[in-house]
């Protein structure tokens, strides 16, 4: 069980950081600037919401319910 | 910055290999002198010892079996029911020779880091991730044996107006999982060989690694564990059937 939750804290940094490293290198590579904060805010918020997403899936894993 | 000394290192240079001491430079995709560089040659040796050290214990297969078949047997059963507890008979049964692999070389490319001499391959980030690559793609390869081109209805969600949201934040959250799991193998395993490293030279005469050696052997066991674990789940996850 302790490995499960160990995941927990670098998953949830390494989705935001994903996240905004992604929104990122569309605003300045791919698009050169001409839509510079947005794709990083948009992409920062998709990476918060997939790191509250797993931790989510982690809280409610059927093989936990039953009293491991 | 001071190397440490590696026994395989020295030997191969005494013989006229060149060892590189760095690195490639940035931009340089095949060097083929890397394959001399030590946590090559260091996966080299713990590739051998596994080959041969099961042969060695083992001998010959028996109906009745002696004490390095009983040892080997019980540690591959066990390991074998683990699996099946969590990805089922059938799965286990599939991926147990993939899974045994990393976690007897994971295992041994820990452990042997803590002798002197000696250095954990696992401390170098392309050997994590060349794991973690295997693992993730054979996720995903499974994902299309078990479930053919419907794999995809992984990523969209319960209801089709929640796609565009759902579909970007499961992609984050898969190569999310690349870097957590190559990241904290190789943090994990760096950080117990750069502290092993400091305290022999400050003050290995006093016995100050010995603590560190310790923890050292708790967490070589436990990452191992770990890898091993995360992959079973991910492999279960993308054989059971879209949510």
């Amino acid at each position: 069980m302790m490995a499960d939750f160990s995941t927990i804290g670098l998953t949830m940094a390494f989705s935001i950081f994903i996240g905004v490293g992604f929104g990122y290198y569309l605003d300045n590579k791919v698009f050169d600037g001409a839509t510079k904060p947005w794709f990083t805010l948009i992409f920062l918020a998709f990476g918060v919401a997939a790191a509250f997403l797993n931790l989510y899936r982690v809280a409610t894993r059927k093989d936990l319910k039953d009293g491991h | 910055m001071e190397h440490p000394i590696l026994f395989i290192s020295v030997i191969l240079e005494a013989l006229g290999m060149p060892v590189p001491h760095a690195a490639p430079a940035f931009g340089v995709f095949w060097d083929s002198h890397q394959i001399f560089s030590p946590h090559m040659t260091y996966t080299f040796l713990v590739i051998a010892f596994l080959i041969i050290m099961p042969k060695l214990t083992m001998g010959k297969i028996e109906m009745i079996p002696g004490k390095g078949q009983n040892f080997w047997e019980a540690i591959i059963s066990g390991m074998e029911g683990f699996m099946a507890e969590n990805m089922g008979k059938e799965g286990a049964r599939m991926m147990f020779p993939m899974l045994a692999t990393f976690a007897f070389y994971i295992l041994v490319a820990n452990m042997i880091g803590l002798m002197p001499g000696f250095m954990s391959p696992t401390s170098n980030l392309n050997i994590t991730l060349a794991c973690t690559l295997i693992v993730f793609c054979t996720t995903h390869i499974l994902g299309f044996k078990f479930h053919g081109l419907n794999y995809y209805k992984h990523f969209l969600g319960p209801v089709w107006w929640l796609i565009p949201l759902i579909a970007p934040i499961e992609i984050i959250s898969h190569m999310a999982r690349i870097l957590s799991l190559s990241i904290r193998l190789f943090g994990n395993i760096m950080a117990k060989e750069t502290l092993l490293g400091i305290l022999f030279i400050l003050a290995g005469a006093y016995f100050a690694p010995l603590p560190i050696l310790c923890l050292g052997v708790f967490v070589s066991i436990v990452q191992a564990l770990v890898f091993v674990l995360l992959s079973i789940l991910y492999f279960s996850a993308s054989m059971e059937h879209a949510h």
